[in-house]
């Protein structure tokens, strides 16, 4: 029969009544759709939440669930597994636009975890962060070091000159030659971020209970980074039309 | 979502966009950033040493709409008061000011930590403990 992960309580299906865990689609027992799960993104495609995906496997199985999932499927159903059929497309939908994406995977696990994470996040799925700034609840500002301010603050100046140039209608070889290297340097910190986000990953999936607090606080030390780089390199690609 | 006026008007007509002489002592200089969203935003401020007024206050910022009417207003703000009564300042005055929506709120949490980085800056440069109201720079 079917193995209940981690829910205490498991679900019984409306249809045939057998208990199967809260995160699944479609009922195990009589393949009946089931109302959408209380359980996170990984859960709708019965992972484990772990940071390396198979992406390929991921994009198969996000088919095959779209397929089951199609509202033409529900036209002759009851109401309800017509609703269902809906609800359970929009979060499959949201899941796999989450999980495909390595930033999001990871800025979604932080919140799962309960980290402090970006606003990007709030776009998607979950509350807006709407009681921050009441006082408390500041965010370390040492987490992001003044050294990569200063960076940011630079690159973003130099393109500013440089629209402003091209406004004009001037053409500055100087300064397209300086935006070039300055992207560079960029695009190499943009790749050691990666880097290191994916030597947090193994961490994470390792399970080691220890070792996971720390990573969680990497990994979100490295989003932060992430952000501020990710603005600037596509500021300045779309300046240089590269 | 749609700003409001006064967003609006900060944003087309920012107020004290510029730089000040970082190197001088009586100019103190915050560079902070917010990462939910990668904003980045400079606010300096050129300070009376015997008053601790704060006669001048430019900004320069790098985000949204919203990031850029905090920081404008923050500098309109803090113009003309002493160093102490600047720190007074919360985000909450800036949001209820521009009446940002909650996503918006760290903007204004980002123009808040300019002016404190900023009177900072200056402080640690003059040598000015904190919390002195009234006392003399040195």
């Amino acid at each position: 029969m079917l193995k209940v992960v981690d829910t205490a309580v498991p679900l019984a299906c409306w249809s045939c009544s057998v208990a199967h865990n809260e995160s699944t689609l479609f009922c195990p027992h009589c393949s009946k759709i089931q109302p959408p799960s209380g359980g996170d993104y990984f859960s709708v495609f019965g992972l484990q939440p772990n940071l390396n995906l198979d992406l390929a496997a991921l994009e198969r199985e996000f088919h095959r669930l779209s397929r089951k999932l199609h509202p033409d499927r529900f036209a002759r159903a009851g109401e309800s597994e017509k609703q269902w059929s809906l609800a359970d497309t929009a979060l499959l939908n949201d899941a796999y636009r989450t999980l495909k994406d390595p930033l999001r995977r990871t800025e979604y696990l932080l919140k799962l975890q309960g980290a402090e994470i970006g606003e990007s996040s709030a776009a998607g799925a979950g509350p807006a962060r709407g009681g921050e700034g009441k006082g408390g609840n500041r965010k370390d500002p040492s987490r992001v070091p003044a050294d990569l301010l200063e960076k940011v603050f630079d690159l973003n100046m130099q393109i500013e000159e440089m629209r402003m140039a091209k406004k004009m209608g001037r053409e500055d070889p100087e300064l397209r030659e300086s935006l070039g290297k300055a992207k560079e340097k960029f695009d190499a910190l943009v790749a050691a971020v990666d880097r290191d986000l994916r030597a947090q990953w193994q961490v994470w999936d390792a399970g080691d209970a220890a070792a996971r607090e720390p990573a969680l606080r990497a990994m979100a030390a490295l989003l932060d980074r992430r952000r501020y780089l990710g603005n600037v390199v596509r500021d300045v690609s779309e300046i240089l039309g590269v | 979502m749609a700003y409001s006026d006064k967003v609006v008007d900060h944003y087309n007509h920012p107020r004290n966009v510029g730089t000040l002489d970082k190197n001088a002592a009586e100019v103190g200089t915050g560079l902070v950033g917010a990462p939910e969203c990668g904003d980045v935003m400079r606010l300096q401020i050129r300070v009376n040493p015997e008053t601790q007024v704060i006669e001048e206050a430019k900004f320069k910022t790098f985000g949204c709409g919203s990031a850029i009417a905090s920081s404008s207003l923050a500098t309109e703000w803090i113009r003309g008061r002493t160093v102490d009564d600047a720190l007074a300042i919360r985000n909450t005055d800036i949001v209820k000011e521009l009446s940002l929506p909650p996503v918006k709120i760290h903007c204004s949490v980002l123009a808040e930590d300019a002016i404190r980085a900023a009177i900072g800056d200056w402080r640690k440069k003059n040598g000015v403990a904190d919390a002195a109201p009234g006392s003399a720079a040195k």
